[in-house]
């Protein structure tokens, strides 16, 4: 099955970021079967590596001002939280 | 009343902008994701124009409209005027109609409002399925509303205020974006429903009549339903929402329905903003849940693109901050000529032109601005007297680097009110919308003796007029061009 890929925005250095952990973020979805939905975001549980290998699907990282990371890392998205209920 | 030509809607506004040139057709398919938004930004940096986009990628039947207003010229053809009309011909127009009395809108019944030609509701009721453009890549996500305007109104005066405040798509039902708390809208909201823990109804109107628009982006204390029927000499046409008691234009292209939700905050930005950076960060932000969305057959979505100037909201914010600061300093009998703010400041620079009838009269003109509810969405206040040219750059430039003196000339402004959207400030600032101000008085101090009073030397000062009007009956015959 092909990857799926996301991205997020990390606001503080990459570097503190905890790995194999479960942590919760806002992901956007980069390919969604339907291509009007792109860039969908939502609040996730997920597990996280910088490693791009390690979980089944890639994570794109920007900085706070939107500046594109060089390098994937890869995420497993455990559960979709809804924040309005 | 006065009637004054106006387009009643987006639709009427396109062709009038075609019969003047102001408008390319794109027939080719473009891409809502970066292409859009890359065609508007080189519009506006180039000055073209305005893009009309015929399809777009995955949204068939859906039609954009780029930088509708980013030119003097499109603005002049918007209130019905000569596209060629100088800035202060439109200013002048503007004041003209704006000073006076207000306009009450007119309701229509919804069969007569092209806006409710679709209703979508409940689950069907979806964001993505209007075509937000991704303007700039690196943004935080898509801004359906780019040039537009949001609906409120407050709840104890009943008071209706049309704001632009960008919105970005999070999920199906849900916007996100920045509400400044000494906005019009901010100052309802957390002033009087947080408190209460009530969500405030909202509609925002996306293509709407171009007077409507320029309403939006006035800071006058005039409600800007009735603004825009000043600006059109006969009431604006507005229609129910469905789903709250708001009216909006019945003309309007789409129409977004929902609530504002309060002590409920999500991320928002980074964004291309209109200072022409990526400043203010992506930070924690005021929360809209749709509830329904309407919009006419074929619905033409209008997108500004924010960036280096020259886009509309720098142009048009520019413009009415101006002549609002104009009409105030007027209404308080200061001697000035004119009043001028520089779209390529990015509206951060306001040039006040005054005949200097007594001492300090520039920190006077600073003191009035900066403490109007206008002051903090600019930082810089130039004074020159009437022998500058407020609309002429390079006059004003060297009116700065000449007669503003280093010291006592430029007087500071500390502890303003600021935003987070300014380069300039430091981290904190920006987060707590913290800024600073500036006057530079370019004024002679009025006890130098007349003797010592440096005499600009120009063409049309320094030549008796006979030589001047010699010189200009000859100026072919010399052998130049113009």
């Amino acid at each position: 099955m092909e990857r799926k890929e996301y991205d997020t925005f990390i606001l503080t250095d990459p570097g503190s970021i905890p790995e194999d952990q479960e942590v919760e973020l806002i992901v956007r979805e980069l390919t969604p079967p339907d291509r009007r939905y792109k860039y969908r975001s939502a609040y996730v549980s997920a597990m996280i590596s910088k490693s791009e290998s390690k979980y089944p699907d890639r994570l794109w990282v920007r900085l706070g001002r939107g500046q594109l990371q060089e390098k994937p890392w890869s995420i497993k998205i455990l559960k979709e939280l809804n924040k309005f209920t | 009343m006065e009637n004054y030509p106006f387009y009643k809607d987006n639709r009427e506004f396109i062709k009038g902008l075609e019969s003047h040139g102001e408008l390319v057709t794109v027939q080719q398919e473009v891409d809502w994701d970066l292409e859009m938004g890359a065609i508007v930004r080189r519009v506006c940096e180039k000055k073209l124009p305005a893009p009309y986009f015929k399809k777009i990628k995955d949204y068939p039947g859906f039609e954009a409209l780029g930088a509708p207003l980013a030119t003097y010229s499109r603005l002049a053809i918007a209130m019905g005027m000569n596209p060629k009309a100088s800035v202060p011909e439109i200013s002048d127009e503007y004041v003209r109609r704006t000073t006076g009395n207000p306009i009450q809108p007119t309701l229509v019944d919804r069969k007569n409002a092209p806006c409710k030609e679709h209703i979508l509701a409940g689950k069907d009721a979806d964001l993505f399925k209007l075509p937000g453009p991704m303007v700039h890549d690196g943004d935080g996500g898509r801004y359906l509303a780019t040039w537009h305007f949001v609906v409120a109104r407050d709840p104890d005066t009943g008071a209706v205020n049309w704001g632009m405040y960008r919105q970005m798509v999070f999920d199906e039902k849900t916007m996100v974006g920045p509400v400044l708390p000494f906005s019009d809208m901010g100052k309802m909201f957390y002033g009087k429903y947080v408190p209460k823990n009530k969500p405030m109804p909202f509609a925002t109107v996306i293509g709407c009549d171009p007077l409507s628009g320029v309403a939006a982006c006035a800071p006058s204390p005039i409600p800007e339903d009735q603004f825009t029927g000043m600006l059109m000499g006969k009431p604006v046409e507005l229609v129910k929402c469905e789903t709250c008691d708001l009216e909006v234009p019945a003309h309007a292209e789409i129409v977004i329905e929902g609530e504002v939700i309060p002590n409920v905050w999500i991320e928002e930005a980074p964004f291309g903003e209109y200072t022409g950076y990526r400043t203010s960060p992506r930070e924690p932000r005021t929360v809209y849940r749709i509830k329904a969305i309407t919009y006419r057959n074929n619905p033409i979505i209008t997108i500004s693109n924010m960036g280096v100037p020259t886009d509309e909201g720098q142009l048009l914010r520019s413009f009415s901050l101006g002549l609002e600061m104009r009409k105030l300093l007027e209404s308080q009998g200061i001697p000035i000529t004119g009043v001028y703010m520089l779209p390529e400041s990015t509206h951060h620079m306001v040039v006040v032109g005054v005949r200097p009838a007594y001492s300090n009269i520039a920190t006077q003109i600073a003191n009035l601005v900066f403490g109007s509810k206008l002051s903090p969405w600019f930082h810089m206040v130039i004074v020159v007297d009437e022998e500058t040219d407020i609309y002429n750059k390079d006059d004003v430039i060297h009116a700065l680097a000449t007669k503003c003196h280093p010291i006592r000339g430029i007087r500071k402004y500390e502890h303003a009110v600021g935003t987070p959207l300014y380069p300039f400030a430091d981290p904190d600032d920006r987060k707590w919308s913290r800024g600073a101000q500036v006057l530079f008085d370019c004024t002679f101090p009025l006890h130098w003796p007349k003797a010592d009073l440096p005499i600009k030397v120009s063409f049309n000062k320094v030549y008796p007029k006979e030589i001047q009007e010699k010189v200009l009956k000859n100026w072919k015959n010399y052998g130049f061009k113009d």
